[in-house]
């Protein structure tokens, strides 16, 4: 445990001691406000619209009911920022093992003792603290609109909790890609290309027979992340998350494995 | 603690980096491996740390097989990189806190050995400046410094004045005469003076053989031996 602390606390220091981390939440926090502001925008528009004198004024009736906080700024946002943390998690995850590969300091920490499976873990930690802080960053705005939509807390913990997962997931995926590339940048790359793969099967579902299909849309991020923003939090979801981070956990252990037969 | 390696093989696809080493290295002893760069002398220290497995044969170190528990080896051995690889952006103070925490010291008893290391290795200037702003020859003394932390029985140094300017070879070279005898150290080095001047004992290691061992004076001032090594670095004799 003294070992796991000291790695943990190490791992901090070394993420907090470099601009990139203050960029990170700073992009994710611009961004998320861009997004949302936007589509905000584009809802207002809509709805002066609709509150022009030739539209009828501002009688609700006028209104068309898809025309909603929920519908017009809410979903887009989520759906949006889904894509944008593909873009900005492997950002975080790229330096993880493959700077302590790229200036050798990897055997080092291998020959202080500490575990594979401990390093693997103390890393994990620190990267889950800080998506998890990205996304109290960035969920600032969703919150905005559920709140101002009236859904209530249980509906924010819901998308909290999706948000988070989903990130930890996406996180996973650039550790696992961070651990068996030997350039940040091919890491981040390797990172991106998986995460977009898995975002989104549906594209692929003419080409395939339908039990394929149905396999495919299981493992597949988009669906899953989307069940939160609606409000469901069911156990298979969380199961697949979890399932995500622990195969991801585990391919990363065995990086080092393949490191000392020299592959 | 002793150091046995048996018909030690490594290869890499079709390279053989080392080949049938076999040699001993007694407890106590400082014990120099040289040879040019690519003549195998990493890759044995990487098997010795547990870093790498062996094609074939065996290594031990105080009887117990870095491959088959790394961690129990570590525990006994403090490992000197080449200079650099350590954590520009982290203070001094607080790398060797890690290095120590990593060790399993806690409390008191790792505050006692971060200022022990201190004051050895005169670090006290540069306790609380980022090793990156650091001379080489500081960080090459932080990094002697964390691998003395736990106080192991046997120490391996790797090319520990690479990259280092006159005076600060002699630095580091100072204080590495000062640790010998007191637990067993491997030196590895292409610096035949740094070898000689340092190890009671050396081997030395071409194309990953073992071409020369014994006592150090010895076998360097033996013409061939020397004329072998020259040649393998690129010196001409």
């Amino acid at each position: 445990m003294t070992a796991l602390l000291a790695l943990i606390r190490k791992e901090f220091a070394s993420l907090f001691a470099l601009p990139t981390a203050y960029l990170t939440l700073t992009m994710v926090a611009l961004v998320t406000a861009l997004i949302f502001f936007d589509h905000l925008r584009i809802y207002n528009q809509t709805l002066f619209l609709y509150a022009t004198t030739t539209m009828g004024g501002f009688s609700s009736d006028e209104i068309p009911d898809y025309i909603n906080l929920w519908d017009a700024v809410f979903f887009p946002v989520m759906e949006t920022l889904g894509l944008t943390l593909i873009g900005v998690v492997p950002l975080v995850t790229m330096r993880v093992f493959a700077e302590e590969r790229s200036r050798g300091t990897d055997e080092l920490l291998v020959t202080t003792g500490l575990t594979p499976t401990t390093i693997v873990v103390g890393k994990f930690i620190v990267t889950l603290l800080f998506v998890t802080l990205m996304m109290a960053v960035s969920f600032v705005y969703p919150a905005t609109a559920i709140e101002r939509g009236g859904l209530g807390f249980q509906h924010l913990a819901a998308v909290f909790v999706g948000l988070s997962l989903y990130s930890i997931a996406l996180a996973s995926i650039g550790l696992v890609c961070s651990a068996f590339a030997s350039s940040q940048l091919v890491a981040a790359v390797s990172a991106w290309a998986v995460a977009f793969v898995f975002w989104d099967f549906a594209w692929i579902h003419p080409f395939v027979s339908e039990g394929v299909a149905g396999f495919l849309d299981a493992i597949c991020l988009h669906l899953r992340y989307g069940s939160f923003a609606e409000g469901i939090v069911s156990l298979e979801n969380i199961v697949y998350f979890v399932g995500v981070v622990l195969v991801a956990l585990a391919a990363a252990r065995f990086s080092f494995d393949l490191r000392r037969v020299g592959a | 603690m002793r150091v046995e390696a048996i018909d030690l093989t490594r290869r890499f696809g079709d390279h053989l980096a080392l080949d049938r080493l076999s040699l001993s290295i007694e407890p106590g002893e400082a014990f120099g491996l040289l040879g040019a760069n690519g003549a195998g002398k990493t890759t044995f220290i990487r098997m010795v740390t547990g870093c790498l497995l062996p094609s074939d044969g065996t290594v031990t170190v105080d009887g117990i097989s870095p491959s088959a528990s790394p961690t129990a080896v570590q525990a006994r051995l403090g490992f000197v990189m080449e200079t650099s690889r350590l954590y520009p952006e982290l203070r001094v103070r607080s790398f060797l806190r890690f290095i120590g925490g990593a060790r399993g010291l806690s409390g008191s008893a790792l505050a006692t050995a971060i200022d022990r290391v201190i004051e050895r290795f005169q670090l006290e200037s540069t306790v609380t400046r980022p090793i990156g702003n650091l001379s080489k020859g500081f960080q090459q003394r932080v990094s002697l410094a964390q691998a003395f932390l736990h106080d192991p029985p046997l120490v391996i140094v790797d090319e520990p004045t690479g990259g280092l300017d006159p005076l600060q070879q002699a630095e580091v070279q100072e204080i590495l005469r000062g640790l010998r005898g007191r637990r067993t150290l491997i030196l590895c080095t292409h610096d035949l003076h740094e070898a000689e001047s340092l190890a009671s004992r050396v081997a030395v290691l071409r194309h990953g053989r073992l071409v020369a061992e014994g006592n150090a004076k010895e076998v360097l001032r033996e013409g061939e031996t020397l004329d072998l090594f020259r040649s393998s670095v690129g010196i001409e004799t």
